[in-house]
């Protein structure tokens, strides 16, 4: 149930932030980034859900993450979900997010957005890799 | 001979399958399973949030240029279906004999099939915030399918 809980969130996360990166780098152009911007609460959401029953996730089973020893994918893992917020707090704090709500229907996002939504979309792709290598590691797929 | 036995059988004895099963490499089964999630996580998700906006969320966007990201919708069913089917071919017993698997199956098919419906009449929506009870019901039977076959992917690893 805990499992079927994180999916839920990591799908509604990887929905909005999908959507988002994407269009940040031109797919869907016709579409205003402002209103595409405030599903932003709901992907905070979606992540509280997915972390919560993350955490539940590694209360039950701690030696599959923990070890001892540490298993090496949950360690890279949760560096990618750190470097996720400080790629996440640039945007914010540079401004970048409130230049980006300005992009209109049709409009092209600047290069720093394009560069700071690619790196997004490649530490999501690298949390999902992380995940699953983290499985494998500890003899759970 | 049963056609599950004969490609069982195949399988058991197709050098690629041996290699994927019992390789104790990231780059054998542990990768095929990562591009299956990646594929399955980005298509339920941006397929969820499509979904949510036509049943009534987030009315502030427009409708009609959401069909443009059916392509990469559509990139990540196909990266979903083809590692699927390699790894239904490393063990096809087990997962066929899954009492989930089937239901699991079921709710892919009519999704895929809702995301078809649904492309052609989102792009043309006009005016571009309406939307018809006939999407409408396309969009929650999609919904629903992506989230049931989540439940039972996850659900079918305890039968």
């Amino acid at each position: 149930m805990c499992k079927t809980i994180h999916y839920f969130g990591i799908a509604g996360l990887a929905g909005i932030v999908g959507l988002l990166d994407l269009r940040i780098f031109g797919v869907a152009k016709a579409l205003p980034l402002r209103p595409l911007q405030r599903l932003m609460p709901w992907a905070v959401v979606s992540f509280l859900v997915a972390a919560a029953s993350g955490w539940v996730l590694l209360r039950i089973a701690p030696g599959n993450s923990l070890g001892p020893p540490v298993n090496i994918a949950f360690a890279a893992k949760m560096l990618f979900l750190v470097l996720i917020g400080l790629n996440d707090i640039l945007y914010f704090a540079t401004g970048l997010k409130r230049q980006v709500d300005t992009v209109g229907a049709g409009e092209n996002t600047s290069a720093s957005a394009k560069i700071v939504a690619g790196v997004s979309i490649a530490l999501w792709i690298g949390v999902v890799y992380w995940s699953r290598v983290l499985t494998f590691l500890a003899g759970a797929i | 001979m049963h056609i599950v036995d004969i490609l069982q059988q195949w399988s058991e004895n197709n050098a690629f399958f041996i290699w994927l099963r019992e390789s104790p490499s990231v780059f054998a089964y542990p990768m095929v399973f990562f591009i299956h999630t990646l594929g399955l996580i980005f298509t339920a998700g941006a397929s969820v949030i499509v979904d949510a906006r036509l049943l009534g969320a987030a009315r502030q966007l427009p409708i009609a240029p959401l069909a443009r990201y059916f392509t990469a919708i559509w990139i990540g069913i196909t990266l979903t279906v083809l590692t699927g089917v390699v790894m239904l071919g490393s063990d096809i017993q087990t997962k066929l004999h899954n009492r989930l698997f089937l239901p699991k199956m079921l709710c892919v098919v009519v999704a895929i099939a809702m995301t078809v419906a649904l492309r052609s009449r989102i792009a043309s929506t006009r005016p571009e915030t309406f939307v018809s009870p006939l999407v409408r019901a396309f969009a929650a039977a999609s919904l629903i399918c992506w989230l049931g076959a989540i439940v039972f992917g996850k659900f079918g690893v305890y039968f």
